[in-house]
């Protein structure tokens, strides 16, 4: 217990924790983000009460909370999206910059240690970020790709899923469910547990539907008629109804049976790691990189 | 204390670094001199861990600067040619950070920062921001810094680059101060009268390669041939000129600011007839006196056998 204590009490922390403080800056930012949130719910709420009194509808107080919440919480994660990245980009990069980078590679300090544990505890995009300080010599190129990874997880991953939403199979017994990339994005699964409903919205598409003289029967020589992607015919001249997603959990497809939540932090932990271990093998100044064979060394 | 063999370092098409070898025996002071660009960042920073040599080795204390750079981190204090400082941080906190990074005991940091600013004469601004210290004020500090952990070694590239002459005078006598602490310390610099004075050791860099090494003396000696005389004459200059010329003695004679400086080969009796021959001739001489050769000299006389 000590030990994790210690690890993730490093001197880096508490001299950030203590030279941020010292500013009028984190205050001010501390401020800023509590009257934004405070204002937004306060507007939410009024917004509501008011609906709900000129519609004579008492029955709409019952989903206030639930309202309150579902755009509070999507409120934060935009604002975390942007935050995080102007917090975490500068991290390594403006070490470098300020070159005090070479004074801490010649401590004691395990530096990919103790960046490891820092990053382990802060989210995705702080990763992402710090990967970013990591890669950019300075600090600016760090922060924009930092934002450009950021919107990516949070906008990106739901436009993919806008492009190519997964067709409505009619032959299925399980409903369809968005492509897994969208799952990327913490806004689906948010909205999910906010509503308490299942996503059938987004992500999903009616096969692209062509028109057959091979169908024949009551409808006529040329009928409605789904078509598989490859253009072979797949019905039988009329449409069905796929079956709807009822629930929250994801329907079918590769995170089949979990969660949103549960997929979306699957996804981002995987992505992380994959960020920690770029980061980690970029910031020692004698790179052991796998792919570089040792150099032969030469005795005098 | 401190080796290096075969030293090499290229990046891209340039040879930062030439097959460079030398030792530093432990409690000595190391100068490591040469002009700019000439290797010596890059073998501070090799040995400081912070660089990969392309080819060659070198070991701080026994251990393998590339195999066990935690081993040399721990009994290795470095001091680079640029640093930064932290905004909204007090010196005594700036100590304390670093005393932290190098898992010094808490209930030890402390004492150890006291004694720190105490030796580089900074107590009295323990509690100011870092960032608002002199440049003098923040290289004596970046100093304390690199003895937070108490090394053995000392590296400490252009220490007195950027200081005025009243503060290159504390450092040094900081520096030998460290030195009766049984300090082994490298210092690269280009200010060369003071390395002269401070140095036990030289080693002469140029062009990645190592021209000279060994104690100041011994490589001021080996690179200087021949005396030099500095005589001050009442008018009568071109007189004096013309009889030192032909003495066989004499290799040359040319008026340097105003005086005569002659350099010859020989013994103090060759420089004393040179004197009386001066002298004989109705020179008035109101002065005579011996040039010993500087490690200026040396450094000139190492680098410009390489040029071109």
């Amino acid at each position: 217990m000590r030990r994790i204590a210690l690890a993730l009490w490093n001197p880096i922390v508490a001299k950030e924790y203590r030279s941020r403080m010292r500013t009028w800056r984190s205050p001010l930012a501390m401020t800023v983000y509590i009257v934004l949130l405070g204002g937004l719910g306060w507007a939410i709420f009024s917004g509501m009460s008011l609906s709900a009194r000129s519609a004579f509808n008492t029955g709409q107080a019952a989903s206030f909370g639930q309202g309150l919440f579902i755009y509070l919480i999507l409120f934060q994660m935009v604002l975390l999206a942007f935050i995080t990245p102007a917090l975490t980009a500068g991290a390594i990069s403006s070490e470098r910059e300020r070159q005090t980078i070479d004074l801490l590679f010649v401590t004691r300090l395990q530096l990919a240690a103790a960046f490891v544990v820092t990053a382990v505890a802060a989210l995705t995009l702080g990763v992402i970020g710090l990967a970013c300080s990591t890669a950019f010599t300075r600090t600016l190129p760090a922060t924009v790709a930092a934002y450009g990874a950021a919107f990516v997880l949070l906008a990106g991953s739901l436009l993919f899923g806008l492009l190519f939403p997964t067709d409505i199979d009619p032959n299925a017994t399980r409903a369809p469910a968005p492509p897994a990339v969208s799952y990327l994005s913490p806004l689906l699964p948010l909205v999910t547990i906010g509503t308490n409903s299942p996503v059938t919205w987004y992500g999903v598409r009616n096969s692209p539907v062509g028109f057959s003289s091979a169908c024949a029967g009551p409808y006529g020589s040329s009928c409605a008629v789904p078509l598989g992607p490859n253009g072979v015919a797949i019905g039988k001249g009329f449409v069905r109804t796929p079956p709807q997603p009822t629930g929250t959990a994801i329907p079918s497809g590769l995170f089949s049976g979990w969660q949103y939540w549960q997929a979306t932090v699957t996804m981002q932990l995987l992505l992380s790691l994959a960020a920690l271990i770029v980061s980690a093998a970029l910031l020692p100044p004698i790179r052991h990189l796998p792919w570089r064979r040792p150099t032969v060394r030469e005795s005098a | 204390m401190i080796a290096i063999e075969g030293l090499t370092k290229i990046y891209g098409r340039r040879t930062a670094l030439d097959h460079a070898s030398f030792e530093v025996p432990k409690g000595e002071i190391f100068g490591f001199v040469g002009p700019n660009g000439a290797g010596k960042t890059t073998t501070l920073r090799i040995l400081a861990g912070l660089l990969e040599p392309t080819a060659g080795r070198a070991f701080v204390d026994g251990a393998d600067v590339i195999q066990r750079p935690d081993l040399v981190h721990e009994r290795l204090g470095y001091m680079p040619d640029f640093f930064g400082v932290y905004d909204q941080l007090s010196a005594v906190e700036y100590l304390d950070f670093y005393a932290a990074c190098y898992r010094q005991p808490k209930a030890r940091r402390k004492k150890i920062a006291d004694d720190l600013l105490e030796l580089v004469g900074l107590s009295d601004r323990r509690n100011q921001l870092v960032d608002t210290l002199s440049r003098g004020l923040k290289q004596r500090l970046c100093l304390a810094r690199a003895l937070v952990h108490d090394p053995a070694v000392l590296l400490l590239d252009e220490p007195a680059s950027g200081l005025d002459p009243r503060a290159r005078v504390e450092m040094r006598e900081i520096l030998k101060e460290l030195q009766t602490m049984g300090k082994t310390i490298v210092i690269s610099s280009h200010i060369l009268p003071e390395l002269t004075e401070l140095c036990t050791m030289v080693g002469i860099i140029d062009q990645g390669r190592i021209r000279a090494t060994g104690p100041v003396h011994d490589v001021i000696r080996q690179l200087t041939i021949g005396r030099r005389l500095r005589i001050t004459v009442l008018g009568q200059k071109e007189e004096a000129i013309a009889v030192l010329r032909p003495l066989s003695a004499i290799h040359e004679a040319t008026m340097v600011n105003g005086a005569i400086e002659a350099a010859f080969e020989g013994d103090e009796a060759t420089a004393a007839s040179i004197l009386q021959t001066l002298i004989a001739a109705g020179i008035k001489v109101s002065g005579f006196n011996q040039l010993e050769g500087g490690l200026e000299d040396a450094f000139l006389k190492a680098t410009a056998e390489n040029v071109g």
